[in-house]
């Protein structure tokens, strides 16, 4: 592992009491580096949604902090989670983003494995000494893999709590986006992948709760979907919101439509899927997903999604992934699911829109990586490092969550306020402090 | 959808009036004159946009498409990066060169309607960066008569990259 004993933990980087965060943070190689180490090669790190890989043998491949695995689904029907690097000398054993295999035969020596990642052979093992074990020679899984609700994570910290604990109060909101029907979700495409010069952590303080951010970045679609829907006689108002803080640096941003919106439906969800709805959620969470018009969040540390119903007949579940590459850059997947229920048409319909505006080119998204970009390269230098980013508005809201919130978790309201950022940046800090 | 063998080649005038019009779309887009691009669109226009992705030789070839748009989200697409005060990432507007080449055209169903292939190569400069980027990909057009004229009836650009660069995709392709 890299070695990060002489990065100093900067004190302070995040300023809590006084709702401040350095902005060094946001383009240091150094303080990514240490990131690299103390979050990402540590806790669990989301991968890959199991509909990616239905089949035995397939396979996609991904990047946990600087590691490249392979997540690939067994002859036994188990996921699991390797690195992609051949035990003889590095070579990666799978080198396209996605594929199936039998088993896996290394291009460089010939050493081959199976699918569960015993080495089978080295092509030579008549020349290995008689003490050589191969069981010791297997691929290096992840000491830590599990699925939730489809979601494949793994972590290397063998440590690390179960991923239901992790979770926690968190999965009660994920479980109306990912798991609303008997059959579950599935992935529509294979993910957009893009590249933004902009340090990872802005996207997800921006999908945990970034209120203030819609009226002047997304001007255009704002403008637009008024006009458009207008013109259409239906325009999707937002009404009561709120953020929501759970343990571990998790977060989202719930809207629920305006009252007078049409009350009888689940607007754009097919109708037919409404009893697989009752069927699967608890009435809680029924009575959340009900009147919801925008649902946005994260799970520490780079695990974002959303829901969003932009105007009539437009809503899509879609699933963020902010890859650090950098400091200063980030590498952006982005996936479309639908319920495996829905018919062809909403699923491709969920697809178009899903990607239309958030996406490698989406309306949306197009603005945010063009400002991020901005931020990180105004940011990276030692002058405006002088002068911390402003948090302050979290502060008067911060010891103040509502009573009787419909869902678990710390909520707060109003929405577009930065206490979910701020808990982000707390959580942050707490996992950087340096151990023991 | 891509598939090139087997088609019948236009005559040269079909040719040569398809390139003509290539051309022509192709300055309208690097002067971001898009409301005049509309007019070369179809009513019924749909256009696709496909990014790749990076498999086995063996697994074959697998697309992903970023944009798929009729007239009615294509129109609020360019509304967006033709305003100024609606766009963030084309504002400053970036620069772009669009080189299109490699032509084929074939004649399509019925016989006045076209399909043509292209290359497309566009430089394209961000705000103060000091370098440019570049998008590639090959183009599959359905041009149709309308009246003395061609219109894009189905655009498909499979750009030749998994991973987009530099944020999102904001011009036209």
């Amino acid at each position: 592992m890299d070695d990060v004993t002489h990065i100093r933990y900067g004190e302070p980087w995040v300023d809590a009491a006084n709702g401040t965060v350095s902005r060094e943070i946001f383009v240091s190689e150094e303080v990514f580096r240490l990131e690299v180490d103390r979050i990402f090669h540590r806790l669990w790190i989301f991968l890959a949604h199991e509909t990616e890989i239905p089949s035995q043998g397939d396979y996609v491949l991904r990047t946990m902090g600087r590691v490249p695995v392979i997540v690939v689904r067994g002859s036994d029907g188990e996921v699991r989670v390797m690195l992609n690097s051949c035990r003889h000398r590095g070579t990666k054993l799978c080198r396209g983003e996605a594929g199936n295999a039998r088993h896996f035969v290394c291009p460089y020596h010939g050493w081959s494995y199976a699918l569960d990642g015993r080495l089978i052979s080295t092509s030579y093992d008549e020349h290995l000494p008689a003490d050589m074990d191969k069981a010791d020679w297997g691929l290096v899984p992840a000491p830590k893999t599990e699925t939730y609700k489809g979601l494949v994570f793994a972590a290397w910290e063998p440590g690390v709590s179960e991923l239901r604990d992790h979770l926690g109060d968190i999965a009660w909101y994920l479980d109306t986006l990912f798991w609303r029907t008997p059959g579950g979700m599935e992935v529509l495409a294979p993910p957009h992948r893009w590249r933004a010069r902009a340090n990872w952590k802005i996207g997800a303080l921006n999908f945990i709760g970034d209120g203030q951010h819609v009226a002047t970045t997304h001007a255009g679609p704002s403008t637009l979907n008024r006009l458009h829907s207008k013109k259409e006689g239906f325009f999707v108002r937002g009404g009561d919101s709120f953020q929501v803080v759970t343990d571990e640096g998790h977060g989202c941003t719930l809207t629920y439509l305006a009252p007078g919106m049409p009350e009888e439906n689940y607007l754009t969800h097919p109708p037919r899927l409404r009893d697989a709805y009752a069927e699967t959620l608890s009435a809680g969470q029924l009575a959340v997903m009900h009147h919801l018009r925008v649902m946005v969040g994260n799970v520490f540390p780079n695990f974002s999604f959303i829901e969003n119903q932009v105007a009539l007949g437009e809503k899509a579940v879609l699933i963020r992934q902010w890859q650090p590459v950098s400091g200063t850059e980030v590498e952006v997947l982005s996936w479309v699911l639908a319920e495996r229920e829905a018919s062809a048409e909403y699923r491709d319909r969920a697809l178009k829109h899903g990607f239309h505006n958030f996406g490698a080119a989406g309306v949306f998204e197009q603005d945010d990586l063009e400002l991020w970009a901005s931020a990180t390269q105004a940011s990276d230098n030692p002058i405006a490092q002088r002068f911390p980013y402003s948090f302050h508005s979290s502060l008067p809201f911060d010891d103040a969550p509502i009573e009787n919130a419909k869902g678990p978790g710390r909520v707060y309201r109003p929405s577009n306020t930065e206490v979910a950022q701020l808990a982000f940046m707390r959580h942050w800090d707490a996992a950087m402090r340096p151990r023991g | 959808m891509d598939d090139e063998r087997g088609s019948v080649p236009a005559n040269d005038a079909a040719f040569l009036e398809v390139q003509r019009f290539l051309n022509r779309e192709a300055a309208l887009l690097d002067r971001r004159d898009y409301m005049a691009w509309f007019d070369l669109l179809a009513d019924d226009v749909n256009y696709a946009v496909a990014a790749r992705v990076s498999r086995p030789g063996e697994s074959g070839p697998l697309d992903y498409a970023i944009i798929d748009e009729d007239a009615d989200t294509l129109r609020l697409r360019v509304l967006q990066i033709g305003d100024p005060r609606l766009t963030r990432a084309e504002n400053p507007p970036t620069l772009t060169r669009r080189f299109v080449s490699n032509l084929e055209v074939e004649a399509a169903d019925p016989p006045n309607d076209y399909v043509a292939h292209s290359n497309l190569l566009v430089y394209r400069q961000r705000g103060t960066a000091p370098d440019g980027d570049f998008y590639a990909g090959r183009r599959r057009d359905l041009l149709r008569r309308d009246g003395g004229s061609l219109r894009i009836a189905d655009r498909l650009v499979r750009l030749d990259h998994n991973v987009l660069f530099d944020g999102s995709l904001s011009i036209i392709l």
